[in-house]
């Protein structure tokens, strides 16, 4: 038998050891991307676990501590069964709150002392709220003290001690200790508030914003309403507040 | 050649969302959300900031890190989308557990987003193993 080989044997020879090498090529690459992978998942995890502990340790909420309430602020001006101002006032502004909510908080700092200030005080209009509660517990918790502090009549001084305080949403920082400073700031008696939360009548208020808020079809908070006396209702939202008094104040 | 076009739509598209929340953040405004409360409130807690670094900018570089990526297509390119991708992924799996269990809101501009990087991590991770192998030396 003769070690020549034919043209034809050569060529398959050669193309085996070529589809040999390839292969081997082409496994290699795959082990060595399968690697690569295993290697940017890792350090992709790590990156994410470094990023995610930075972003709880920044997300832990200090301990709020409530200051007391800008006695100016609301000082002289009447406040019963949580209408601030003149129950005459020929127009009524309702502002929808969730005590959680940081834009409340903000509307507070912003809207609310212009609002005092220029229809409140000057009895064009009377201010009232209601406490929706849709955040979480640490929300309904509040709305509830909140109904013990409006029978005091000190709701808007303790809203507005609770927004000052205001902690991370959710964080369980309500708890009876927070709910007692901020109504000490607000010159609420503590306990007749908590013990008037824990009561069945702190509900109801709770009730009459949901469904006030369903009523007007309001799902988002702050939203206010201004009602003219024998008018019709209209919903706005805070930056726009102070534009619509205005309107309807000249009326 | 199909997954780098589709990354490449899809990065776009995460870019834009990115880009929205970016400007929403730095003009102060509230992002027009379908879903009650759930972007303002997002935006507005404590886990809307790294570090001081908006979580909306670091969003919108890494979808710009991502187009770069897609800019060539050798294995380091591929290697890179994949890690960018992963830990856009894995960062966004964080930010949606944190919506879901610790704000109780939830934003869908940010799902949104973490349904791009999802996208991207799949398109990517798929194309870097299904590339051809090249031909040996």
């Amino acid at each position: 038998m003769s070690n020549h080989l034919t043209k034809r044997e050569l060529r398959e020879q050669r193309r085996a050891e070529r589809i040999a090498v390839e292969s081997a090529y082409a496994a290699r690459t795959r082990r060595t991307r399968v690697l690569r992978l295993v290697a940017a998942a890792g350090v992709a995890l790590a990156c994410v676990a470094a990023a995610a502990v930075a972003s709880s340790n920044g997300g832990e909420p200090a301990t709020p501590k409530p200051a007391a309430v800008d006695a100016g602020l609301f000082r002289g001006i009447p406040e019963r069964g949580g209408v601030l101002g003149d129950p005459q006032a020929p127009l009524t502004v309702t502002e929808y709150v969730d005590l959680q909510c940081p834009v409340c908080a903000v509307a507070a700092r912003e809207t609310l002392p212009a609002l005092l200030r220029d229809y409140v005080r000057t009895g064009k209009a009377k201010l009232e709220a209601r406490t929706l509660h849709f955040i979480g517990p640490d929300s309904v918790r509040g709305a509830r003290v909140a109904a013990g502090a409006e029978r005091q009549g000190r709701l808007w001084p303790f809203l507005e001690a609770f927004y000052a305080a205001q902690g991370h949403e959710n964080s369980g920082y309500v708890t009876d200790g927070f709910l007692r400073s901020v109504a000490s700031a607000a010159g609420v008696d503590a306990g007749a508030a908590l013990a008037f939360a824990d009561s069945d009548a702190a509900q109801a208020p709770l009730d009459r914003a949901n469904a006030d808020a369903q009523r007007l079809g309001i799902d988002a908070t702050p939203t206010f309403s201004v009602t003219r006396k024998g008018g019709r209702t209209q919903v706005v939202d805070a930056p726009s507040l102070l534009a619509l008094l205005a309107r309807e104040s000249q009326r | 050649m199909i997954a780098r076009a589709a990354s490449a739509v899809v990065a776009l598209c995460g870019l834009g969302i990115a880009g929205y929340l970016t400007a929403v953040h730095y003009t102060g405004g509230t992002p027009v959300c379908a879903i009650s409360h759930g972007c303002a409130t997002v935006q507005q807690s404590a886990y809307a900031e790294l570090a001081g670094v908006p979580v909306a900018l670091l969003g919108l570089a890494g979808f710009v890190a991502i187009l770069c990526s897609l800019a060539r297509d050798g294995e380091t390119a591929r290697t890179a989308t994949a890690f960018l991708s992963l830990a856009g992924f894995g960062f966004s799996a964080w930010l949606t557990y944190v919506e879901l269990a610790r704000l109780d809101a939830i934003c869908i501009w940010c799902v949104g987003s973490a349904a791009c990087m999802t996208l991207l991590a799949v398109l990517s991770v798929t194309r870097m193993l299904r590339a051809p192998p090249g031909r040996p030396a």
